[in-house]
Formats: structure tokens, C-alpha cells, sequence
């Protein structure tokens, strides 16, 4: 390969030439997922049409997705503030599961009936909700941060750790203290007054789209336009020179844990009040692994996350769908999702790397000469 | 004579620069040939093209006589090339042994081991034979993280003379080593070219040239200027040819209007990465209006003393005072709010932000003066204004203020720093190698800002290791060894010979009598 | 409370089981080591340690014999493994994305291709499994004996691998330039080894590893294939790796020791104990989250671990 390709003196770094990179990528991937639908007698072009048309095309499917983009656009906001800050943290299925817990153990104390728990107005209810799923997460996952700063670990693997340790304590929660009566480790359903409220009348669209988008906003806030966004990004991109300039590395590296394990914990919420409306085990299901790609496919544009996350979440609508009326497994989603990513990235070997043409005429190279 | 080894046309383009411009050189065996050149003239690039780790664009490469081609330093070291690099290609954690037989196999070797099994013990004895029969002691079984630097460029000679090199290329062999050690070096080196192995000493500095080195190439933006004998040569020719000029650089500097003091530090000790002490008690004033110059070899603590002077280091002992009060604990960023900047050594690394705009770099150090009230929002119109001003006044040649720093030249970059740390008006200046790098041209333009810095009355603290920019424009003159001030010279007092005693360790008071040196 | 004979065989059960559920990860693991010894960080042997596993029950499905699974599953781990190399290595791009997306990747490939080979009738076949083999005179002997003499096949494969692996990484040129190129690419660049070449080897080797891991879950272990068999394996073997400070003797260890805790949770169920399952579970992980905070000293941690070679 080495002697078929040579490094480009400089990449081509053009957007044209990153547009059309990524548009090919994506081609690329839809082009060999085509081929999966065949041995299930789908005609390609027909299912990917019907795909989009099953969570796109209809009301009802477009607040599927919409419910489906919202978890993802959180997490993916999350890695975002995380990864701009140069904090490798891999932890949202544990911040998602810790948040989500604590929205149940709000959800289920802070608007009970009268003398099972703290009764809340519906007006500091929301306000409070989100504060402590925020915090919740903030806590998880800023203690991570506290480790790389303080100790000097290894933020990536502690993350990855604390996603066991965070599921198999809520695991712990719904099949001990919080379990509700009954043979499934599950709690109790929530209070009504607790789920989010529908905002699409006859669909099931539900609110944690506005928090998600509202989040995207404020993260587009704090990262273009605020000093301490600012700081975060030159943290990322180069600790000394941060350092340097009198910017404290560790409240920064500390900042963007706390926040991310917030979004990653809004994520949570959004699930666990938006659909399930109770808590129990495999609540995030790869989604906190998921919406880390969709920011990248974003490239960490918090902006861009949005729509990159509704194509997404419309992609595995449409896949579940899919499996429904034609029996085509809804893997094949897993399939083309993770093959855009990947030749996304792949495609940055055509940036650097360019064919070596054969050179006529050239000396050929020697490279005998052994003795000493 | 046949020459060892010899260079034709080699050509090497990298993104933006021609580092080596058909540049020619050729060593005859038992001979130390010098590659003198500035930084950046493309030495180690050449260097890097002989070791078979950069390919070039043009030209060849001859061995005895024959042509050759290096497809990587596999290559080049079966053909009995060794390289030491500046910063020392030694993996740290490991033996000193495991690092001398590193790469060995097949042909390479030189004891059987059976089956690729290592044999450590072995490669002990034979390290040991060489170290005693070329006088360069080292324990085998050290780790390299506890080696001093001298140890372990002696460990990087016994790797190439364990693989028989026959061709020996040493990139700024002396920049990190004392005079004594520095003496020492050459001293093998001239043992091992009687061998009748080619030495190839890559250097800036002159003065070592003319003491160990048979022959001399210069190159100069890329070329092969000239290849001199020692005999034919003076060190004043060199510089020249080096340079490109005739006149060495001189500056006229007003008559010194000293101030009130600034900075002082007592019993200062500072430590380094791995925990020793690098800053041994170092009493020091900074007064306004004054260049107090730091001079000294690299790596004798200058750096640690900066940086515990910017608060980017911690001290383990003393007190650091800015106009009275005590800052010795204060963070990096209540050292500027009490007046003082910094332009740091590392331009790319540090200094700047290579792929933020010039508008955000030349923010960097002061952005919460580039705030909106209560300094949440950044405000951007404030700060393109600010950036346009900076590269106005201080001609940093740019496209616009969104073009990214790291694509700026050297010298337009540290154009950019010290100005954007000028325009923060400091009381005290701190500036690190503020050369190191740049052409002639830029020299003389960052020379100019600081002597204008300093007769507006601010205070500046130079730390350098050119001996010529400390003497241009010092007024005082402190040299720093083994963590330690040697002395203090008035600019008017000082000339090379005696800066460089005192660089060597020699007490500048006590001159007369050689102090007992207990490098270890 | 328990008479002496139900504790011993309490004990017994308990600890046959850790020993059984540490093999795949021990062999991941394994790999592993190699993988990031070189600098490479592999968290695809999540997936890859699933496509073992499919690769292993196709081939035994297909030939019925169960070591030809064991070779299949090895294939399976080495070839979707050069593709992780190639964007490790050559591409250079962030390991552990490539990581992450590649095990959402193999999910999907594993539960598509169980899908198309078994059509939907949902029961996977049983297929032929690599028996227990009772070391004669050793499995006798008293608790030891059924504890560690009678134990699946692969499990003593599987400790020869580790005795091996140790060799190799510290003994041998190999292994030195292995853990040079991970701690100084640059260095043992200029000393004449092909950083990229090692990687590449290295990738292979905890595909290898991970694949098969994956088999040993098929065809020790279960005995069919289920697209959601593999649930977090892949990142305890990370967590081994770190326990076990890079070194594939003390990983084996750390494997005994996350699957006696894994089996004693079960066994304690088995037993009618009263402790929470799930706290006993997460420990092991709380211990890794421990090892590598840098709370505990400096970790082994490879200097080089994630960052790309650029050479030339």
C-alpha cells in the first residue's frame, strides 16, 4: 500500500474537497448498504425510499423521529463541549443512566399525591427536574474530571469504566430500593404530571426535542460566542499554550465534564420521561455510543448536530419500520449507520494520501549495499 | 581519497518551504567534517535524507563511491550509518542495554541470539568492552529516565558504534551538554575518526567547529555554500558565510534610565519534570527600564526560572516579589494582572494557537479585556480592531486577521506574540530565546522592539543563549550554570571570553582559581 | 448457617465458574495487551470478539467440527481487524471513535448475517462443543482438582497463550520492539524498526485475540449464537488489561479475578444469599475506574497509548 500511495505535501483541506469527501462517503456507504437489502427480496432504491417515507414522510413518523433525535442530540451536544475541550470522555451511557435515574427518583417524590412527596407547582417542577438530572450528571461525570486533573488519569478508560459502574447501579435501584411491586426490575410508573408534555397534537411527539434543540443553542452560545467557550476551545487545541495565557486548564477540563455529563444526563431524562415513563435496566441502549458519532458526523458543530441527529434517528425509525412490514432486520441500520462514519473517516486517507503514478523514466531505486 | 560518503543535488520540498536546495556535501573516512549553518538553514534535513528517514526529492547519495538508495533508516543503518539526534532517541523506561540492542536483528546482529529470544546479558559484556575501550562509562543495566543528559549521549554513541557504524552524524551534539562534558564529547570524537570512521558534526556554533572539526560545509536557506578546511578558514569568515553578510549584528542602544526595582526573587529553588532541583537559590532584581539579560547553555535551569517566574511552575523554596508584594503563590493569570507578560521560547507549541485566526491569538493572553459587560460574551468587534492594530504596528505579514497563526513564518509569528504582549503595556517583559530561529531581518526587528520596550521605561527580563543578542542588549548580565548565578557583568565588563568561563562554571569573582566541577 | 461441606462445595462451584468465565476474557485481554503495548488502544474487540463468536458457530455449524470453529473465529478476529489497522495506523484516525463505531458496526453485521444463515425461525441449532478434558490423577485430587483439572479444553490452550505471551513481550526482540514502539515510536523508528509494521501485527494479534474469545464463548461456553451473547466482554477486557498493568501473567490474574466476581454472584444466588448482585458486579469496575485514576501511583500506562505515528 505504501508503495501504491504517497503523502500529499500538504492535505487537501479545500471544503470543497471535505464536502465532497463526505457526500461520497456517504454515497459509498448507502451504495453497499444496498446490497444487504437483496437476500431479503427488497429492491434497494424501494426500501431506502420507504425508509424515509415510514419517518419522514408521515406526521406521525416524524414525531417518531423527533423523540428518537432528541436523546441523540443531547449526548451528542455533550461530546461537543467534552471534545472541543480536548476531554476524551466516553461515559454517556453511565451519564445517561445516571440521569435518567434521578429523574425517576424526582419524578416519583416531586409531584406525588399529597404526603408521598414533595409537591411541586408544574411552574418550578420543570425548572427543578432538569436542574437535577443536570447535576446528577455534572457530579458522575465531573468526578472524572476531578481524576484526570487532580491525579492525572486516564479520562478515556475511567469513562468507559464508570458506564458498567453507573448501570449496574441503577440495576441495583430498580431491583432494591426503587422497585415497584411486581415481578419485572422496574419502578413504579411515573405520576402523569411528571411526563413530558406532548407538543404535537395526535402524534406522540414529545418535549425533550425543544430541550434538545433549546441545549443546541446555548452549547452554539457557549462555545462561538462566549469567553469561557472560548477558553474551552483553546484548551482543546493546545493545553500549553492555555496554560500560558493564564487560562486554568483544570476548571476547564472540569467545566467541559460537568457539562457534558449534564447533557449526557438530559439525554436520560428525555428517555426515561419522555417514553418509557418509568426506570428500568438497558435504558440507553448503545445510544450514549451513538450520539458521540453523530457529533462527529457534525464535526462538532453544535448546530449541525441537530440535523445530523434528526437524519439519524429518521434512518433507524425508518429501519424498525422496515422490519416490521418486509422482515428486513433493522441491523441493517447498525450496518449503514457505522459505515458512513467509518468511511467519513476513511476518506481522509484520500486528503493526505495520493496515488503514485508510475514514473517513467526514473532511476529505479537500489537499496542493496550490506557490507561493513 | 575516496570520500566515505557523499551528497549530489539533494532537493527536499516540504509543504511550504525548499528545506534542501540541490545542496552537496562529501566526507572522507576518518575525517570530522562540520555542517554549519542558522537554524533552519535545512542541516538536519539533510541529515534526516543521509539516515534514510526523510526521501529526496532530487539528487544521490553515494557510499564509497557507489550510488545508494536509503528506502528508510533500516536501510541506512545496514549500511553503516548512525545518527544522534538533538533530542536523544532513547526510549525511557527501558535499560540501557535494551536500548543498544533496540532494531538489531538478522544481519544486524552482532551476537547470535537463538530464535529472536533476547540475550540482554550478552549485549551487557559487549557494551561494557566498548564503554571501557572508548572511555565512555555507563552502567548497562541503568534505566535511561535516571541518566543525566551527558549519560545519555554517551549511551546514543555506544548504539552506533555497537552496530560498527562507520559513518557517525551528531545532530547539535553540544546543545544540551556543559563545556566540560562538551569537552569531553569531542574529545572521542576525535578518537573515533582516528579509527577511521567520518564524523559528521551538525552545529551552529562556531567555536566548537574550529576546535574539533577537519572540514566545514556551511549551508545557508537550504544550500551548500562552501566546504573549507579548518586551516584555510577564520572563525570571522564562517560567521559570513553562515550569515550571508559581512557585519555581525551590532544595535545602538540609548543611555540606560534605570527605575524603580520590579522584580526580585530570594533563595529561589524550582524543580524540574522528573523532581530535581533545577533552580538552586537564585536571588535576582529586575528594575524598570533596564535589560537584565540571563545567559547561560541550555537546560542549566533558565527555562524552570521562567516559568516559576510566570507561575506556570511551582516553587519548592524562596519568594518571588513584584513591586513589593509577595507573588510567589499567585496563579498565571494574577502574574499579568500585576504586569507582567511573557513571550515564551516555544512560538508554535505555547505562544500561539496555530490553527486559531491571528484574531483570537491576539487575544489570547488578555481576553477579558475582550469582553462584553460583565465579561460572559466575547466582542469581536473589539478584537478584530485590536488584531488589525497588532499586525499594523508590529508588520506581521498576513492575508487578513482570519489567516491561521500557525501559518505565519517564524519571524512574522514572534512578531505577532511579542507585540500582542507589548500592546498589553506590562510593567516587566519576561522573553525567552526571543530569536531562536528567525533570519537576520527578524532578528534585528524583535531587537529593535525590545530596546524600544526598554526605554519607555518597562523592565525586561532576557533569557538567551546567544551570547551576541545578551551582549547587544543586556545592561546587566547574570549567568546561569547548574541552577545557579555564576555572576553578574555589567554589560560595558563583558566579553565572550569572560560570559563564556562563567558559562562554564567558573565563578566570575573568583576568577583566578578553577572551581571543582561535580557533574555527575 | 452452612456445615463445612456445603461451604466447600459452595467454594468449589464458585470458583470453577470464574475459571470458566475468565477464559475469553483472558484470551481477549491478551491481544489486547499486545495492541496497546504498541500504542494502539483496540476498543474494538468489543465487536470483534462477537464476529469471533459468529465466525466460530458458522464454520462449526457448517463442518461440525468444533476446532475448525476455533480456527474460524480466529480468521473471523484477524480480518475485520485488518481493517481496524488500516484506520488505526494508516489513516490515523482517533482510535477510540474508530473503536467505538466499528463495535456498533459488528453488531449490526453479526445480528444481519445470524439473520440471512438461520432465516426468522428464531432457534438457533445447537452445534458441537470442545469438551471438558479431567487431567488424569490431578482432577481427583480434593477442591483443586474440579476447580482447575477439569475444565473445558481451550481453558488450558488459553494458559500456554499466557505463559507464551509473557515470554514474548519480555523477552524476546520482538516483544522489546513492540514496547519500544509504544512508549517511543520515534525512537525505535530511528533504530530501525517499522513503527507501522508492528502496529499492524500487533491490531492482528488482539483481533486474533478478541476473535478468539469469541469463539471460546460459542464453543466452551454456550454452545449457539446469539447476536446479543456479547454484552460489554470487549471493555472488561479493557479493564484486565489496565488491572493487569500491561502484562499478561497479572492480566491473567485480574481475569480470575472479574470472573470469580462475576461467578460468585451467581453462586451466591444459587446458594439463596442475601447480597445485591448488582453492587457486587460493578466492583470489579470500580477497582479498574481505581487502578487507572493515577490515585493509586503512577500507572503502566504505554507513553505512546492513542497517539497516531506520523513517519516522514
Amino acid at each position: 500500500m505504501f508503495n501504491l500511495f504517497e503523502r500529499r505535501l500538504a492535505p487537501l483541506d479545500s471544503p470543497s474537497v471535505v464536502v465532497t469527501s463526505t457526500l461520497g462517503s456517504i454515497l459509498l456507504a448507502l451504495a453497499i448498504g444496498a446490497f444487504l437489502f437483496i437476500p431479503f427480496g427488497a429492491n434497494p432504491l424501494l426500501a431506502y425510499v420507504s425508509l424515509f417515507e415510514s419517518s419522514l414522510g408521515s406526521l406521525r413518523g416524524f414525531a417518531m423521529t423527533l423523540n428518537r433525535a432528541a436523546p441523540l442530540i443531547l449526548v451528542a451536544l455533550g461530546t461537543c463541549v467534552a471534545w472541543r475541550a480536548g476531554f476524551g470522555f466516553l461515559g454517556f451511557e453511565g451519564c445517561m443512566t445516571i440521569g435518567a435515574a434521578a429523574a425517576a427518583w424526582f419524578a416519583l417524590v416531586g409531584v406525588g399525591e399529597a404526603g408521598q412527596g414533595i409537591i411541586l407547582p408544574a411552574l418550578l417542577f420543570w425548572p427543578a427536574m432538569l436542574a437535577v438530572a443536570f447535576a446528577a450528571g455534572g457530579v458522575w461525570a465531573g468526578s472524572v474530571g476531578v481524576l484526570r486533573t487532580r491525579y492525572g488519569g486516564n479520562e478515556v478508560l475511567i469513562s468507559l469504566m464508570m458506564n458498567y459502574v453507573a448501570i449496574f447501579l441503577v440495576q441495583y435501584l430498580v431491583s432494591g430500593p426503587m422497585r415497584a411491586a411486581g415481578n419485572l426490575p422496574q419502578t413504579d410508573r411515573f405520576p402523569t404530571e411528571s411526563w413530558l408534555p406532548m407538543i404535537i397534537p395526535g402524534t406522540r411527539a414529545h418535549a425533550g426535542i425543544l430541550i434538545a434543540v433549546g441545549a443546541a443553542f446555548l452549547v452554539w452560545l457557549l462555545i462561538s460566542r462566549m469567553r469561557v467557550g472560548f477558553e474551552l476551545i483553546v484548551t482543546g487545541l493546545s493545553p500549553l499554550a492555555a496554560r500560558y495565557s493564564g487560562i486554568d486548564v483544570g476548571r476547564r477540563y472540569l467545566l467541559a465534564a460537568v457539562g457534558a455529563g449534564g447533557l449526557g444526563a438530559l439525554a436520560g431524562l428525555v428517555e426515561v420521561l419522555g417514553t418509557q415513563h418509568r426506570l428500568m435496566d438497558g435504558l440507553s441502549g448503545g445510544l450514549g455510543f451513538i450520539g458521540i458519532v453523530v457529533a462527529l458526523l457534525a464535526k462538532l458543530n453544535p448546530l449541525l448536530i441537530v440535523p445530523v441527529a434528526i437524519l439519524y434517528a429518521a434512518l433507524s425509525v425508518g429501519a424498525d419500520a422496515l422490519q416490521r412490514s418486509a422482515g428486513v432486520p433493522s441491523s441493517i441500520i447498525f450496518i449503514l449507520q457505522s459505515l458512513i462514519v467509518l468511511f467519513v473517516m476513511a476518506s481522509d486517507f484520500i486528503r493526505y494520501w495520493k496515488p503514485r503514478l508510475p514514473r517513467f523514466g526514473a532511476a529505479t531505486a537500489r537499496e542493496e549495499r550490506t557490507d561493513a | 581519497m575516496l570520500p566515505a560518503v557523499e551528497l549530489r543535488g539533494i532537493v527536499k520540498r516540504f509543504a511550504n518551504v525548499l528545506a534542501n536546495d540541490h545542496a552537496s556535501l562529501s566526507v572522507l573516512p576518518g575525517e570530522v567534517h562540520a555542517l554549519l549553518g542558522e537554524n533552519g538553514a535545512g542541516k538536519s534535513t539533510l541529515m534526516q535524507v543521509l539516515y534514510g528517514s526523510y526521501h529526496a526529492d532530487g539528487g544521490e547519495i553515494l557510499l564509497d563511491g557507489s550510488p545508494v538508495h536509503f528506502a528508510n533508516q533500516r536501510a541506512a543503518i545496514h549500511a553503516g550509518i548512525g545518527m544522534i539526534h538533538q533530542d536523544f532517541m532513547l526510549v525511557r523506561p527501558f535499560t540501557v542495554a535494551e536500548n543498544v540492542v533496540l532494531g538489531l536483528d538478522g544481519e544486524l546482529q552482532i551476537y547470535q541470539e537463538k530464535r529472536g529470544v533476547l540475550d540482554l546479558a550478552g549485549a551487557s559484556r559487549r557494551i561494557e568492552e566498548l564503554s571501557t575501550h572508548h572511555g565512555l562509562q555507563v552502567d548497562a543495566s541503568a534505566r535511561i529516565e535516571h541518566l543525566p543528559v551527558g549519560v545519555q549521549q554517551r549511551v546514543e554513541i555506544l548504539k552506533l558504534l555497537y552496530r560498527n557504524a562507520r559513518i557517525l552524524i551528531l545532530d547539535e551534539p553540544t546543545a544540551v551538554l556543559t563545556p566540560q562534558e562538551t569537552a569531553k564529547l569531542l574529545e572521542t570524537l576525535r578518537s573515533l575518526a582516528a579509527e577511521g570512521r567520518s564524523i559528521i558534526i551538525v552545529t551552529h556554533k562556531l567555536h566548537e567547529i574550529i576546535e574539533v572539526a577537519d572540514r566545514v560545509t556551511i549551508m545557508r536557506d537550504g544550500k551548500t555554500v562552501a566546504t573549507v578546511a579548518k586551516e584555510d578558514t577564520t572563525e570571522a569568515e564562517l560567521a559570513r558565510l553562515m550569515v550571508g553578510r559581512d557585519v555581525l549584528l551590532r544595535v545602538r542602544k540609548s543611555p540606560m534610565k534605570r527605575g524603580e526595582t520590579l522584580l526580585t526573587t530570594r533563595g529561589l529553588t524550582v524543580n524540574d519534570d522528573r523532581g530535581n532541583e533545577a533552580v538552586r537559590g537564585i536571588d535576582l532584581s529586575v528594575n524598570a527600564g533596564e535589560i537584565v539579560g540571563i545567559a547561560g547553555v541550555d537546560g542549566n535551569g533558565q527555562s524552570q526560572l521562567v516559568e516559576a517566574l510566570t507561575g506556570l511552575r511551582p516553587v519548592t523554596g524562596g519568594q518571588i516579589t513584584m513591586e513589593g508584594t509577595d507573588i510567589t503563590g499567585s496563579t498565571p493569570s494574577g502574574r499579568k494582572d500585576c504586569g507582567i507578560a511573557y513571550v515564551p521560547a516555544d512560538r508554535r507549541g505555547v505562544g500561539s494557537v496555530g490553527t486559531l485566526s491571528i484574531e483570537d491569538n491576539s487575544v489570547l493572553c488578555n481576553l477579558r479585556a475582550f469582553t462584553g459587560k460583565f465579561g460572559l460574551f466575547r466582542d469581536r468587534g473589539r478584537s478584530r480592531s485590536h488584531a488589525r492594530d497588532l499586525v499594523a504596528r508590529f508588520g506581521v505579514k498576513a492575508p487578513d486577521i482570519r489567516f491561521p497563526a500557525g501559518k505565519l513564518s517564524g519571524g512574522n509569528l514572534q512578531k505577532m506574540i511579542l507585540g500582542r504582549e507589548i500592546m498589553q503595556h506590562p510593567k516587566l517583559l519576561i522573553v525567552e530565546q526571543p530569536t531562536r530561529g528567525l533570519d537576520v531581518g527578524a532578528i534585528e526587528g524583535v531587537w529593535a522592539e525590545l530596546l524600544k520596550v526598554r526605554d519607555s521605561g518597562q523592565g525586561i527580563l532576557l533569557v538567551s543563549a546567544e551570547l551576541e543578542e545578551i551582549r547587544n542588549l543586556a545592561d546587566r548580565i547574570l549567568v546561569i550554570f547548574e541552577g545557579r548565578f555564576m555572576g553578574e557583568l555589567r554589560a560595558e565588563d563583558a566579553d565572550d571570553e569572560t560570559i563564556g568561563l562563567m558559562m562554564a562554571g567558573r565563578s566570575g569573582k573568583t576568577s583566578g582559581k578553577t572551581r571543582t566541577l561535580t557533574h555527575v | 448457617m452452612l456445615d463445612d461441606f456445603a461451604l466447600g462445595a459452595f467454594v468449589v462451584t464458585w470458583l470453577a465458574a470464574g475459571i470458566r468465565l475468565a477464559g475469553p476474557l483472558l484470551l481477549a485481554a491478551l491481544g489486547e495487551i499486545y495492541a496497546e503495548r504498541s500504542g494502539v488502544l483496540n476498543v474494538g474487540i468489543e465487536g470483534t470478539i462477537l464476529l469471533g463468536a459468529l465466525g466460530a458457530y458458522l464454520v462449526t455449524y457448517a463442518t461440525g467440527s468444533p476446532w475448525l470453529g476455533v480456527f474460524g473465529a480466529v480468521a473471523a478476529g484477524v480480518i475485520s481487524n485488518l481493517f481496524l489497522a488500516w484506520m488505526y495506523v494508516t489513516v490515523m484516525a482517533n482510535q477510540v471513535v474508530v473503536g467505538v463505531v466499528f463495535n456498533i458496526f459488528a453488531l449490526g453485521l453479526a445480528s444481519y448475517f445470524y439473520r440471512i444463515v438461520l432465516g426468522t425461525s428464531g432457534n438457533p441449532e445447537l452445534i458441537p462443543m470442545i469438551g471438558s478434558i479431567s487431567i488424569p490423577g490431578l482432577s481427583d485430587l480434593p477442591i483443586l482438582g474440579p476447580i482447575l483439572f477439569s475444565q473445558s479444553a481451550l481453558f488450558y490452550v488459553s494458559i500456554a497463550i499466557v505463559l507464551i505471551a509473557e515470554f514474548v513481550l519480555l523477552r524476546t526482540r520482538f516483544g522489546l520492539n513492540v514496547r519500544a514502539v509504544g512508549e517511543n515510536p520515534r525512537a525505535a523508528a530511528n533504530a530501525g524498526i517499522s513503527v507501522v509494521g508492528i502496529r499492524y501485527i500487533c491490531v492482528l494479534l488482539s483481533g486474533a485475540g478478541a476473535g478468539a474469545a469469541g469463539g471460546y464463548l460459542v464453543l466452551a461456553q454456550i454452545g449457539l449464537f446469539r447476536d446479543t451473547m456479547v454484552v460489554g466482554q470487549g471493555f472488561i477486557a479493557l479493564a484486565i488489561v489496565i488491572f493487569g498493568r500491561w502484562r499478561p501473567i497479572y492480566a491473567a490474574l485480574a481475569a480470575f479475578a472479574f470472573g470469580a466476581t462475576d461467578a460468585l454472584q451467581l453462586s451466591l444466588q444459587l446458594f439463596s444469599f442475601d447480597v445485591a448482585p448488582q453492587l457486587l458486579l460493578s466492583l470489579p469496575y470500580v477497582f479498574t475506574v481505581i487502578a487507572v485514576s493515577g490515585l493509586i501511583g503512577k500507572t503502566a500506562q504505554p507513553a505512546a497509548l492513542m497517539e497516531p505515528y506520523r513517519d516522514r
